[in-house]
């Protein structure tokens, strides 16, 4: 029996509506799925250093050691007694500034935020220092006890994994190269005559 | 007399090249959309994955553009092959791929291989990932290839509007065009802030560089006032959507998945607020100063470097007013202008000596007698 013009319509749509339910199942199964590169890491804390910032005992967590210079990873900072009655600045200090006065192009001042992961404890997420070398991070604690500073001094950051960066950078820009290129060709075919232009109504 | 003989030939090239033309430009918007999610996320919620939902709209725009330009691709070579001839209004003149295996449409083959090269670049990035963490930058090697690559497929769907610029539909799209390909480069160069040196910011060279040069490009190519002010209308326009959508849709994901906002979020969404707002008046600039200049009989690479060299300081002095505005900062000291200045005289000029050059490329790549004009 052939279906009617109403059957047929109804069956396209259900195959339509098949096809599309079809396709949000495959989506909703990659992003349901339990792949590595889809599910948000839990802050696993695998190193800890201790720093006394004043009258406050901090404990700074890292979730990968050793640290390589570009390698992003979860720092966690946690003072005695808790975050909820304090309030905390941190100051990182690249290898080879000066003094904490003369801050160096990638030192920054921040005040601490809680880990958006790792709500009771303060912390950067997927952070990464950039340079090898010996990094100081200076902490400034204000709390019921008054105010209190502190330093975390040569925090050893390795050289960082990988190719070498300017091989990374070489082929990372490999579009930027194949557009010039092609406005090189364009160009060179295109005379400086002036020709009529487009105008009109879009 | 079959059918396809009777039908008159303009419209069979105004359905031909419509339909994958809008899918390129909607392919386009999706990643331009997606990125400023993504990077709204990262802002002011954090977590980051290889297939977040702001990822998937970015993928799934390469992945839309990149399937419409193979269509064509494939239906231009089959074309060919079969001796029919090829519409020079849809994506441009034919080139040989692989010796002569395909014809392609030079549009679609830049925005079909700027699709390619964004899915090698997402499987780069994948092991980046792996190797360095889920680092949240946009100036990593694999994210600059991945936005170059999307870049590309936005000049590739410039140039497809371009060669229909005899259609309404075309110079329409030629606006939006123009509008993705300047708003989404912008995000690549504003992270070159990182590799100054001095007073020499290469973010302030190169986002100067582009807008100047894509705003005579504009007005090169469509050589009418009102329709190059209707480009930055349509930039401001998508401005203003990204500013509410970026935000929502970060926010409105978080509690879907259930992750709180970060503590001290505040300020405006991150990439709608740093296009740029003076867009419409160095159009406007760039159109009057270069038209007065034609008429007078001027040498016009002068005049264009001059009004490029003043387009770029007023971009640049102005990008330094903005960003503070809208962060609710206070204006830095004039002193403060003078570096930006010079950066932004240096680069406009360089955009004003090539934009033009841009313009006519475009135009170039029109067939000289399109059928179905208009339409």
């Amino acid at each position: 029996m052939r279906p009617s013009a109403q059957n047929r319509g109804t069956m396209s749509f259900t195959r339509g509506f098949r096809t599309v339910a079809a396709i949000l199942a495959a989506l909703g199964l990659i992003v349901a799925g339990p792949s590595p590169a889809l599910a948000y890491p839990p802050v696993d804390v695998v190193h800890t250093e201790r720093v006394q910032a004043g009258p406050y005992r901090l404990t700074v967590g890292f979730s990968t050691w050793p640290l390589r210079a570009l390698q992003s990873l979860d720092f966690t900072f946690t003072p005695e007694g808790g975050i909820a009655d304090k309030r905390g600045v941190l100051l990182l200090r690249a290898p080879g500034d000066g003094d904490l006065e003369r801050i160096g192009r990638v030192a920054t001042e921040a005040r601490l935020a809680r880990h958006p992961r790792k709500l009771g404890v303060w912390g950067l997420d997927t952070f990464a220092l950039p340079y090898e070398g010996a990094w100081t991070l200076h902490f400034s604690v204000e709390g019921p006890a008054g105010l209190g500073e502190g330093e975390l001094r040569n925090l050893a950051v390795l050289a960082q994994p990988g190719p070498p960066l300017g091989l990374s950078w070489a082929l990372g820009t490999v579009p930027l190269w194949a557009l010039t290129a092609l406005l090189v060709v364009a160009w060179r075919r295109t005379g400086p005559a002036r020709p009529a232009g487009v105008a009109g109504s879009p | 007399m079959t059918l396809a003989q009777e039908r008159p030939p303009g419209r069979v090239a105004v359905s031909r090249g419509r339909l994958p033309a809008a899918l390129v430009l909607l392919g386009a918007m999706l990643s331009f959309s997606g990125l400023s999610w993504d990077v709204q996320w990262h802002i002011d919620v954090g977590p980051d994955t290889f297939f977040t939902l702001p990822h998937l709209v970015l993928y799934a725009g390469s992945a839309l553009a990149g399937l419409a330009s193979l269509a064509v691709v494939l239906a231009t070579t089959a074309a060919r092959r079969a001796d029919r001839p090829v519409d020079e209004a849809v994506g441009g003149r034919a080139v040989p791929v692989f010796g002569r295996l395909f014809s392609a449409p030079v549009g679609y083959l830049v925005s079909g291989t700027g699709a390619a090269s964004f899915l090698l670049y997402g499987l780069v990035d994948l092991w980046w990932h792996e190797l360095y963490g889920f680092d949240a930058v946009i100036a990593s090697p694999p994210h600059i290839g991945l936005i170059l690559s999307v870049a590309l497929t936005m000049v590739g769907a410039l140039m497809v509007f371009a060669a229909a610029s005899a259609h309404r539909w075309g110079r329409s799209g030629v606006l939006g065009a123009f509008t993705v390909l300047l708003g989404f480069t912008m995000v690549a160069t504003n992270n070159l802030a990182e590799f100054a040196v001095g007073p020499i910011d290469p973010a302030v060279l190169g986002t100067t560089f582009l807008v100047v040069a894509v705003a005579f490009t504009a007005v090169g190519f469509l050589d009418n006032l009102r329709l190059a002010l209707l480009f930055a209308v349509v930039f401001a326009a998508t401005q203003a959507v990204l500013w509410w959508f970026s935000p929502w849709a970060a926010h409105a994901y978080a509690a879907q998945v259930g992750l709180p906002l970060r503590d001290y979020i505040d300020g405006p969404p991150y990439l709608p607020a740093n296009m740029p707002m003076i867009l419409i008046a160095v159009v406007a600039l760039v159109h009057v100063a270069t038209g007065r200049a034609r008429r007078a009989g001027n040498r016009p690479r002068w005049v264009a470097a001059v009004v490029g060299g003043s387009a770029g300081a007023l971009t640049a002095v102005a990008a330094m007013v903005q960003v503070p505005l809208v962060y609710g900062n206070p204006i830095p000291p004039i002193g403060t202008f003078v570096a930006p200045a010079v950066l932004g005289l240096v680069a406009g000029t360089a955009a004003g000596l090539v934009g033009p050059r841009f313009g006519r490329m475009l135009r170039a790549l029109a067939p000289a007698a399109p059928s179905g004009a208009g339409r």
